[in-house]
């Protein structure tokens, strides 16, 4: 919503410079957006009188003036012009002045005579699109005043933000309303008075209401004999301040007043009025409808459109109809002054796609009682500027006129509400300030009266809020509440999740943050199977991109293509991981699943290269030493890893499933090489999913701290040649199970498959830790204890001891 | 006897001060106090030695004995101390070559900004609630009372899902899930993701606010104020000045746009202000009694305020970031500037 300070100016008084304007008004919630200074860099252009007026010696049709700026001293200016005569004021454009177009003027020699400026014409001023000879001005006009200040053109715009509650605001009246009730004054209402010697409006328009549901009140006049023609420049101006084009002089003054009185006006033009008759009703299912814009519009049975006696002429409160517009030769004229219902007009407009400044303001609800007093205001100035005459009142069908909202107020209440202590004396004030009507009742409560134009106010809490905002939001107090502490300890899901986080940061990992919508295409691009139960994502009505279109059922996608991404910038050791929702459909329950489940990815080098070590690529076990980190912080025991039934965007030689007591926790692996080519990856890319809901109900508790033995350990490697195909695990899990209390530590030291050793074998190097927690264990009693562990792999493993 | 001792002795005593290195002091050692040593030879000739005798020469044996054993601890040590400093003079390492570092990952900033206002927020006694982001209808707009056909829906470019469902547009649905959920005393921040159809350099479709709110007998707009003031001054340092202004949500009452001070120009305007020397950064507002109502809370009884903020924008504040898709690109040389927290 755009307005100006002179407009303003006009509907109350008020002395505060620009910014001063600005800011009371951004405090009292109608935020200012934008400000733009109109004429302002046309200072230079200041009000002249013609001295002397000269034949120009070397040209005819050339004069060469002596004028006065003003400023004591006479200069010679050169002019073309001829409508203008000695001792005329006029515009006068000095040395240094920038016209619009940026047309400097500089001191110049024309035919021979010095020019010292420029008489200026109306165009030149940009205050007409035509104009012919120069501006001619009234000779009241103070010399040496800046022409625009002299004219009163120079004005403030501003850009206000306004909130949907405010539709009071829409209009000049409505913002001049908000200063006069901040500083106390009284609103300067326009007061109209119209000739009534036409002839009675009955006789010329019948209105006919079908549906008040959605046209509560419908007024109109009647003007004939019009001249449809371009506007005056006042006009003009006044609307291209606010950035509203010129039209013609009678739908100009609709806008003007829908602008300044909140009130959007149509006009019609009356000959295309079948049967002078206006009729209110629902449009037919299906009714085809030409709008003013040239569009074909298909009707519903929810829309609302003035007919004539045959026709739909108008889509009510949003355009008018092609079939009525005003145009050149229109004579006659019905103007329209109308209340719809906001919801009605918001469909409509929602469902065509059609927003206009009229339907702007009838879906935020505008002021049902100012239709008549806007038609009158707007009648009169459209019958002034096409010399037209209105016919005898107005048409107002109102067939249910609304009762005034009446609200009780309990000052104490509003002072608790706000932390405030004012008197109820203040708050009546503020209140009246506002134009509302107060009644004190014994009981110390206010009966409050609400005006039309504010629908805004419906309650206690809307009168509070007036209260407070009047009062100005800058005199609330800053308190610290007196309340019951309530603070729970946080979650073990929230407190794991800031854990897992910190685990993977210090394993050298960066968080990344991807976006929760993906393309549709990633299922096929991760080589899911046809009945993957995470191609079933949920789809997006409305997405704004293909790519952005279905919610993600998997974190890989939005690594991939991170990592894809970081590759195209050669950023190519990569350790990424991501902790966020994946979404679910709902399967008949009533909301979909929303788990949290932390993934990661890891490419490139494991250290960065340096002058000290060389660089080792990461592999498979990188990402499982994370994944087997992140369980161990959740205190996650007995974690079954399983090469069965690979993830099909792993490589099936280089991946594997974990899970606990069957609950399946994820996966980890390598990706696979097709996968990597569908993101455009050249590079091998490790990557692990972990579903963190379940990591967080496997999560264990704190054990028993054991205190260390103090005795000496005996440390004994032993080397065993094993069947390759036997997992490292059975091996392990082997020495384990035979729950030796003495054996503190079992480690894998080193494995080797090669030339030096049977092709279906596999070296295994064990370093096994003895120690007894109460005696110093001799050598003959770890020799024993080391037997049993031979003897078991030897026997139940087939493993021979090299 | 005698004789011999002593001229063992004074050759002893020269050899240890001539002796240059550690190695050398044990050779003496040997040479002299060795099992097969000059000195314990001539203890061994003791027997030959008359008993009157013998006892005297004994002890004369053992005073040499001891003599040389001391002298040789102290050469030892003097050998020792040069050793060392010999060693000490000629080590050295290029300090200037880079140590040899463990990786350091990172958080996100949106991560960061959560964690660091879940704690100051923590420290005013308000714990941590989660919601969906795929919501209903119901609790995003109706029950926060955005009636259906309201032009405050406009407000908020929403994602639809399906009949009735959509992505949530902020996190205020956590509000009626909490209070639907839990009786009064309510004082609760939720962050999370939120979803907006809408795209450019300030705008992202999905984007993370947190929202706050406190719901007990007696709460005022004052309180909202002061809770806000503390917040602002300890997430960008203290004397932040913050103004509040009058503004609208449909689920509060009064509402306002909350404004620090400008944390780049302190104020006097500058281009990220607009020249205005206030940056909006929060909403805010007293709970309206129809949200009161939707969840079952008597407004009569009880009042409460929310708050909600957007992350990113916080963030950019924050850190200087200028284009918000920065933060969803994830190019690791930004992500790596955030190592250790990036405190500012």
């Amino acid at each position: 919503m755009k307005v100006t300070y002179n407009w303003l100016n006009e509907f109350v008084d008020f002395d505060l410079s620009a910014s001063e304007l600005g800011d009371l008004l951004t405090m009292l919630g109608l935020e200012v957006e934008g400000v733009e200074h109109l004429g302002g860099d046309l200072d230079e252009v200041v009000v002249a009188r013609v001295v002397e007026k000269n034949q120009h010696p070397n040209a005819d049709k050339l004069s060469l003036c002596k004028v006065d700026d003003g400023r004591g001293e006479l200069f010679s200016v050169v002019c073309g012009a001829q409508n203008f005569k000695q001792g005329d004021t006029v515009a006068l454009a000095r040395i240094g002045a920038v016209l619009p177009g940026d047309f400097k003027i500089k001191r110049s020699k024309i035919r021979g005579e010095e020019s010292f400026g420029m008489l200026c014409s109306e165009k030149e001023l940009g205050l007409a699109d035509e104009s012919e000879g120069i501006m001619v001005l009234s000779e009241e006009l103070p010399l040496g005043q800046p022409l625009f200040d002299a004219l009163k053109i120079k004005d403030t715009v501003f850009e206000i933000g306004l909130t949907p509650n405010r539709a009071d605001c829409l209009s000049v009246i409505g913002i001049a309303r908000e200063i006069a009730a901040k500083l106390g004054r009284k609103v300067k209402y326009p007061v109209v008075t119209q000739p009534e010697d036409g002839e009675p409006v009955h006789q010329k328009i019948k209105v006919t209401i079908q549906d008040p549901s959605g046209c509560p009140r419908y007024a109109a006049r009647y003007i004939s004999g019009c001249s449809i023609g371009p506007s005056p420049v006042w006009l003009v101006n006044r609307l291209k301040a606010v950035g509203v084009r010129s039209i013609n002089n009678a739908v100009d003054i609709t806008n003007l007043i829908m602008l300044e009185m909140g009130q959007p006006l149509h006009a019609f033009d009356y000959s295309r009025i079948v049967g002078s008759q206006i009729i209110v009703r629902r449009a037919e299912e299906g009714e085809p409808f030409f709008t003013l814009d040239n569009q074909e519009r298909k009707l519903t049975a929810d829309d609302l459109v003035i007919c004539d006696k045959e026709k739909p002429v108008a889509l009510a409160g949003i355009m008018g109809g092609l079939n009525s517009e005003i145009a050149d030769e229109t004579s006659d004229i019905l103007l329209e002054s109308a209340y719809f219902n906001p919801p009605v007009i918001r469909k409509t407009g929602k469902r065509l796609g059609l927003h206009t400044e009229s339907s702007h303001r009838f879906e935020r609800g505008i002021d049902i009682e100012m239709a008549p007093k806007a038609l009158d205001r707007a009648a009169v100035l459209i019958a002034q500027l096409t010399g037209g005459k209105m016919a005898n009142g107005q048409v107002d069908a109102y067939p249910a006129p609304r009762k005034r909202v009446e609200i009780t107020f309990r000052p104490d209440r509003a002072n608790e509400m706000l932390g405030l202590h004012l008197p109820s004396d203040r708050m009546a004030d503020l209140f009246r300030n506002l134009e509302f009507s107060v009644i004190p009742t014994a009981n110390g409560t206010f009966q409050v009266c609400i005006p039309s134009f504010r629908g805004d106010i419906e309650r206690e809490i809307d009168l509070i809020e007036e209260i407070c905002r009047l009062n100005g939001f800058d005199q609330i107090p800053a308190t610290l509440p007196v309340a019951q502490v309530v603070s729970e300890r946080p979650s073990l899901h929230q407190i794991l999740q800031r854990q897992v986080r910190d685990c993977l940061v210090s394993a050298g990992m960066n968080e990344i943050v991807t976006f929760s919508f993906i393309g549709p295409e990633a299922a096929d691009r991760l080589l899911l199977a046809a009945d993957d139960s995470r191609r079933n994502s949920i789809a997006l009505c409305n997405p704004l991109a293909q790519e952005q279109s279905v919610m993600r059922t998997t974190l890989l996608p939005g690594l991939l293509e991170t990592a894809s991404r970081n590759m195209s910038f050669r950023n190519l050791d990569l350790a990424l991981f991501e902790l966020r929702r994946i979404y679910l459909p709902n399967n008949g329950e009533e909301m979909p699943r929303e788990p949290l489940f932390c993934a990661g990815l890891i490419s490139g080098s494991r250290e960065e290269a340096s002058w000290c070590h060389g660089t080792q690529p990461v592999d498979f076990f990188d990402a499982k030493g994370i994944v087997e980190s992140i369980l161990e912080l959740a205190k996650v025991e007995h974690t079954c890893w399983s090469p069965e039934a690979p993830e099909p965007f792993h490589h099936p030689g280089k991946a594997a499933r974990f899970s606990v007591g069957g609950v399946s926790l994820g996966s980890v692996g390598e990706i696979h090489p097709v996968v990597l080519h569908n993101y455009g990856i050249d590079y091998p890319v490790f990557y692990f999913e972990l579903n963190f809901e379940e990591l967080v109900r496997l999560a264990g508790a704190q054990k028993k701290i054991i205190p260390p033995s103090r005795y000496p350990d005996s440390v004994r490697d032993l080397a065993l040649l094993l069947d390759r195909a036997r997992p490292i695990s059975e091996l392990i899990d082997c020495v384990n199970g035979l729950r030796l209390k003495e054996l503190e530590e079992v480690s894998i030291f080193d494995l080797y498959q090669g030339d030096r050793i049977p092709a279906d074998s596999k070296s295994v190097a064990l370093r096994l830790r003895y120690r007894s927690n109460e005696r110093t264990l001799t050598d003959e009693e770890v020799q024993k204890l080391h037997q049993k562990v031979v003897d078991a792999t030897t026997q139940k493993l087939g493993a021979t001891v090299r | 006897m005698r004789e011999q001792l002593e001229q063992l002795r004074l050759e002893a005593v020269e050899a240890v001060r001539e002796a240059d290195s550690e190695e050398r002091l044990n050779e003496i050692r040997v040479r002299f106090l060795g099992r097969k040593g000059e000195l314990t030879g001539l203890m061994k000739g003791l027997g030959a030695l008359s008993p009157e005798e013998r006892p005297l020469v004994g002890q004369v044996v053992n005073c040499v004995k001891a003599e040389l054993e001391t002298l040789l601890e102290q050469a030892l040590v003097r050998e020792r101390d040069a050793a060392t400093t010999r060693r000490l003079a000629t080590e050295r390492v290029d300090i200037t070559l880079p140590g040899r570092r463990f990786r350091q990952g990172s958080k996100h900033p949106v991560t960061l900004v959560i964690e660091e206002i879940t704690e100051i927020f923590a420290g005013l006694g308000f714990s941590v609630a989660e919601g969906p982001e795929i919501e209903h209808d119901w609790y995003n707009f109706e029950a926060l009372n955005f009636p259906p056909e309201h032009p405050a829906r406009d407000m908020q470019d929403t994602f639809f899902v399906e009949q009735e469902m959509l992505l949530r547009t902020h996190t205020s649905p956590v509000q009626i899930r909490t209070m639907l959920k839990q009786k009064p005393p309510v004082r609760i921040i939720a962050p999370g993701t939120v979803y907006r159809c809408d795209s450019d350099a300030t705008h992202s479709p999905m984007f993370h606010q947190i929202e706050g709110l406190m719901v007990d007998s007696k709460v005022s707009f004052a309180d909202l104020k002061g809770i806000l003031t503390t917040f602002t001054n300890q997430l960008f340092g203290q004397k932040t000045g913050v103004r509040l202004r009058p503004s609208f949500f449909p689920f509060t009452e009064p509402s306002a746009e909350v404004d620090i001070a400008c944390v780049i120009c302190g104020g006097n305007g500058c281009r990220v202000c607009k020249q205005s020397g206030w940056l909006e950064i929060l909403g805010a507002g007293m709970v309206d009694p129809e949200v009161f109502r939707h969840v079952g809370y008597d407004p009569e009884q009880i009042a409460g305020f929310a708050f909600g903020m957007g992350i990113e924008r916080i963030a950019m504040l924050k850190y200087g970031i200028s284009d918000m898709r920065l933060l969803f690109e994830n190019d690791i040389r930004f992500l790596k500037q955030f190592q250790g927290g990036a405190t500012s």
